[in-house]
């Protein structure tokens, strides 16, 4: 893995956390195993508002109906680096 | 996840608003009086939450009109129009909402929600790009999600920002669909169509606008907020429902494009279904007629909606936005917001009690819609409710709440 990835990884992690840091969690951990629907109290306006947030961030389209493919935070993470590298 | 986990999250919801004492589903009308009046537990009860815009369900000339349609042709259709064919009545309705309208493309379907997912499942297909505003209705949601297709969400009536997403399209903006509705039915907002239109064209997308809430409501002549915002000749498909303005059940969708036409032969929720009963036809034809013939009833609804939306803003309540037929009540926590609407009814006054997510940017709404039928003197009985529930509080509603 490159450096400009590795850093790309940890950018998006870290921006994850800070946004979802003010949703309560169930368990006090929050990190990239995190599963958004059952350890979060996130409702759908919420989640639809952070992810204008996060398409605002990184200057990119996150379609909500990606979101069906995500469970944890990593797999948003995972999502969001890839149309951050597929930006057109 | 199985069945029984997802009834246990349901009862879960249940029991959260027994919890706060505000389970809507306790709330029947054991005889409805009037549009605007019922009796709810034996009580006489004034209803200001139940989209009866022009107050039309017991106009002689509805009830006449569904009557005869009733004895005419029968209580039911027993089909969809595909199978069972149309009766003559849903083909007039169609030539009444084009004409209405001037446009060569109108259709009707058996309710709104299954308009705005008829539409959106039969034109929008995988890898299509939808961007709509965040606070559009379910339905709508419901048929991008069911189309495939990638839709993303604008900030709530921001031109700049559905500027920004069509631009981060690229490409892909040109033939995507926006999609806004004129009067937004939680917060009584409405949208400014005429900048969100002029974003989607110059970016070549198409613009779709749900009147559900607007029309006959707005607009000189009663078609809504397209018309009043004068892009009647530009907006490419509008829908609504019988089933508020119009006192009935069904919906509509009318189109500047004869094409519009074709999902006659694609629409799942247009052919899978059975077609609105004749009363119900009968019915929104009869409301239809009324709205072009007697504006009237529109001023009066929005003197009513002057009138307690004063009333409310001197009783120190904090409204959620400027004066329409929608009034909504910011209330600052769930609580306060089911200890209000419980007081309410105890005084005889039946609002929505809207909690989030259905509540945007709020804790909690107490939402009134207004009616042409209300009378001056039922909005001041509405305001003395009202005064006589936030006496009850701990000065939390409005700081000027006497
Ligand atoms: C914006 C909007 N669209 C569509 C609908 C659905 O209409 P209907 O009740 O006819 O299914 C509603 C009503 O709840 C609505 O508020």
């Amino acid at each position: 893995m490159s450096h400009e990835t590795q850093d790309l990884d940890q950018e998006i992690m870290q921006t994850l956390l800070t946004h979802l840091a003010r949703f309560p969690t169930k368990s006090d951990e929050l990190n990239a195993q995190t599963d958004l629907a059952a350890d979060m109290n996130i409702d759908s306006v919420n989640m639809m508002e952070l992810l204008m947030e996060i398409e605002d961030t990184f200057d990119v389209s996150f379609p909500l109906n990606m979101m069906a493919n995500v469970n944890t935070v990593q797999d948003l993470a995972n999502q969001i680096k890839q149309l951050v590298e597929n930006r057109p | 996840m199985s069945i029984s986990d997802r009834f246990a999250e349901l009862a879960h919801i249940r029991d959260s608003l027994g919890a706060v004492e505000a389970d809507p589903s306790r709330i029947v009308m054991e005889k409805i009086l009037s549009p605007t009046e019922a009796l709810i537990a034996g009580k006489r009860t004034i209803l200001v939450g139940t989209n009866n815009y022009l107050g039309l369900t017991f106009e002689p000339e509805l009830l006449d009109a569904a009557c005869a349609a009733m004895h005419e042709q029968g209580s039911g259709t027993t089909g969809s129009r595909m199978a069972n064919g149309s009766f003559a009545g849903h083909a007039a309705l169609e030539r009444d909402f084009a004409e209405f309208y001037d446009v060569p493309s109108a259709m009707i379907f058996s309710t709104g929600y299954q308009t705005n997912l008829g539409l959106l499942m039969a034109i929008l297909r995988p890898g299509d790009k939808v961007v709509l505003d965040s606070h559009s209705h379910a339905c709508i949601y419901d048929g991008c999600r069911i189309s495939g297709a990638d839709f993303l969400a604008f900030r709530h009536n921001d031109p700049e920002d559905l500027r920004k997403r069509l631009r981060r399209l690229g490409g892909d903006a040109e033939g995507a669909l926006v999609i806004a509705e004129g009067l937004y039915s939680m917060l009584g907002d409405i949208a400014p169509l005429a900048d969100l239109c002029a974003v989607a064209k110059e970016y070549g997308a198409w613009f779709m606008v749900d009147e559900a809430h607007s029309f006959g409501v707005y607009g000189e002549r009663g078609l809504g907020l397209c018309e009043e915002a004068g892009i009647l000749d530009q907006v490419d498909f509008i829908t609504g429902t019988f089933s508020k303005s119009l006192a009935s059940l069904g919906g509509f969708c009318v189109s500047r494009h004869p094409e519009m036409q074709l999902l006659r032969y694609g629409s799942r929720p247009y052919i899978f279904t059975a077609s609105s009963s004749p009363a119900n036809i009968a019915a929104a034809d009869a409301a239809l007629r009324a709205i072009r013939t007697r504006p009237e009833i529109k001023d009066k609804l929005w003197a009513n909606a002057n009138r307690l939306y004063d009333g409310l803003k001197g009783l120190g309540y904090e409204l959620a936005s400027t004066v329409s037929p929608v009034i909504a009540v910011r209330v600052p926590s769930k609580e306060e917001g089911a200890r209000l609407w419980n007081a309410l009814l105890d005084e005889g006054v039946y609002v929505n009690l809207v909690l989030p997510p259905a509540a945007p940017d709020s804790a909690a709404l107490l939402r009134c819609s207004l009616s042409a039928a209300h009378s001056f003197e039922q909005i001041d009985a509405i305001l003395s409710a009202f005064k006589a529930a936030s006496a009850g509080s701990d000065r939390a509603v409005g700081a000027s709440a006497h």
